[in-house]
């Protein structure tokens, strides 16, 4: 018997199924995979469709409430503020009228450190009634504090310490609320924090970290990631993220072992130790620095 | 098939000792190696993979009347990745706390060879209630085994169980490696086949002096 034989021989026992199957069971099958598939399909999105605005809103709560804990001694934490005419230009596209658009471009072009700032002057140049309407239009367009590490939209804010807050009490007369407002008297930069993104082994890291004014990291705060349990997870711990704490950017280097100037890995997690430190962290770092070096002028905002 | 004739009781208990996913079958070997370093990991695993588990019981067996057998692979396979999604979509919206703890678990098992073995093992042949009994069963056997490794590699590793500190002195630093794993799955299942062995002699030595 020859191997040719042997061949066919296991081919037929095999593929007896197989040979049977004619043009219409073919059909049968590929219409009841595809069914099946579009039904799943239509499922995930209907479950997508319903959560990811909560997801997104859940998200963004737990990003702002991180935020308040990374300079607990800064009285305030903003994005920052400008008019420039690539925002100009997209207000436009947003559908506000032309004569508010005029004056827009009339105004100077210089800094502001908080929405509130932003929104007063805004609202003593233009007026208050057409700030107020297109307020939520104006806020997004001119917010200049955003920046897209791997593609992705992250942000930055200044942290400031007032020389003194002054507490305004206003009572609503007629509902006989108390209302609270606070100013700051002489705000001072006393550093700034910055949103990024790191490529791990298994997802994108997001996280926050502050730095003081001489650009050297304060703290850093995991936001979301999904690297491995056990290994990679261990990037949210305390342990690792003091490692950062006090690093300058030539330091935010990743060393396999004991280390007293640079950043010791996780053992098993090299990979998430670097996408956390070399990655978001230093890149981040580097933004800030690049962006904000010798502060944000004094005078160059109100 | 013979599990067809064993009560739902009995398709339990046989997920947790005689077809015992990790220590019997030695499917999702993985997992056990991967997230048994501490207790609290292990724990979650488990969890996740018991709700999971039954969910794909029970779909699978919903369905199979209607899934050509021809396609059933990549059926199952969408059918656990769809879950995993789902699960994983609604913790994140509805249950955050919930989702902090456990929501990297969940995505992990997509992969796990136990769900999709006893999809195509039991759940395609057999009644809704028969094979949700048998999810909840592989799914307690699969947390317990999750637990015993690695309640002994915590305890061992890092002298600690779920996060507190309980004995001190030197850990066997390697018991909380990959390595430790290995020794930790392996001495284990010796032991149950051990247990096994004797439980078996006892059997046979009451049986002739009757």
């Amino acid at each position: 018997m020859s191997l040719e034989d042997v061949h066919c021989k296991t081919e037929f026992s095999k593929g007896d199924a197989g040979a049977k199957m004619t043009a219409k069971d073919m059909l049968k099958i590929t219409v009841n995979l595809v069914v099946i598939y579009i039904i799943g399909g239509l499922i995930l999105a209907l479950v997508y469709a319903t959560t990811s605005p909560i997801m997104f809103k859940k998200g963004e709560e737990e990003k702002q409430a991180a935020l308040k804990t990374m300079m607990p001694e800064a009285d305030t934490i903003s994005a920052i503020y400008q008019i420039t005419d690539d925002s100009i230009k997209s207000v436009r596209n947003e559908g506000v009228p032309d004569d508010v658009i005029t004056q827009l471009k009339n105004l100077s072009k210089e800094w502001f450190i908080g929405k509130d700032k932003f929104l007063g002057f805004l609202q003593e140049k233009i007026g208050t009634e057409k700030s107020n309407q297109y307020e939520s239009i104006f806020l997004k367009s001119f917010k200049i504090s955003d920046w897209y590490p791997h593609k992705k939209h992250a942000e930055y804010y200044v942290a400031q310490k007032c020389a003194e807050v002054k507490v305004k009490k206003t009572t609503d007369e007629k509902t006989g609320e108390v209302k609270e407002e606070k100013e700051c008297i002489g705000p001072q930069d006393i550093g700034y924090i910055a949103e990024g993104f790191g490529k791990g082994y298994s997802s994108y890291i997001n996280l926050l970290v502050s730095v003081d004014k001489d650009f050297t990291v304060k703290k850093i705060s995991i936001l979301h990631h999904a690297e491995t349990p056990g290994l990679g997870d261990e990037i949210e711990k305390d342990y690792f993220l003091k490692r950062f704490e006090n690093k300058s950017v030539d330091n935010l280097v990743v060393v396999k072992g004991e280390t007293k100037d640079k950043v010791e890995a996780i053992s098993g997690a090299t990979i998430s130790s670097r996408a956390v430190t070399e990655d978001a962290v230093r890149n981040g770092v580097k933004m800030l620095k690049e962006k904000l070096s010798g502060g944000v002028k004094d005078g160059s905002h109100s | 098939m013979a599990h067809i004739h064993k009560s739902n009781w009995e398709l339990i208990k046989n997920g947790i000792f005689a077809e015992n996913t990790i220590f019997r079958m030695a499917i999702s070997l993985c997992p056990s190696i991967a997230v048994t370093n501490s207790l609290k990991n292990g724990f979650f695993m488990g969890v996740s993979v018991i709700f999971v588990q039954v969910m794909v019981n029970l779909t699978v067996s919903l369905i199979r009347n209607f899934v050509n057998p021809k396609i059933r692979i990549p059926i199952f396979m969408m059918v656990i990745a769809g879950y995993v999604s789902i699960i994983d979509m609604t913790m994140a919206a509805w249950a955050r706390p919930v989702y902090k703890q456990i929501g990297l678990y969940i995505q992990l098992i997509v992969a796990f060879a136990s769900i999709f073995a006893r999809a195509e093992v039991f759940a395609v042949k057999n009644k809704v209630v028969s094979s949700v009994c048998d999810g909840v069963g592989m799914g307690i056997g699969f947390l317990l085994a999750m637990i015993i490794i690695s309640f002994f590699r915590e305890l061992f590793g890092k002298g600690a169980l779920w996060g507190f500190p309980i004995v001190s002195g030197n850990p066997l630093l390697i018991m909380v490696l990959p390595a430790g794993g290995f020794f930790a799955v392996g001495l284990l299942m010796g032991f149950f086949n051990w247990v096994d062995m004797k439980l078996a002699e006892r059997k046979a030595a009451t049986e002739t002096t009757e």
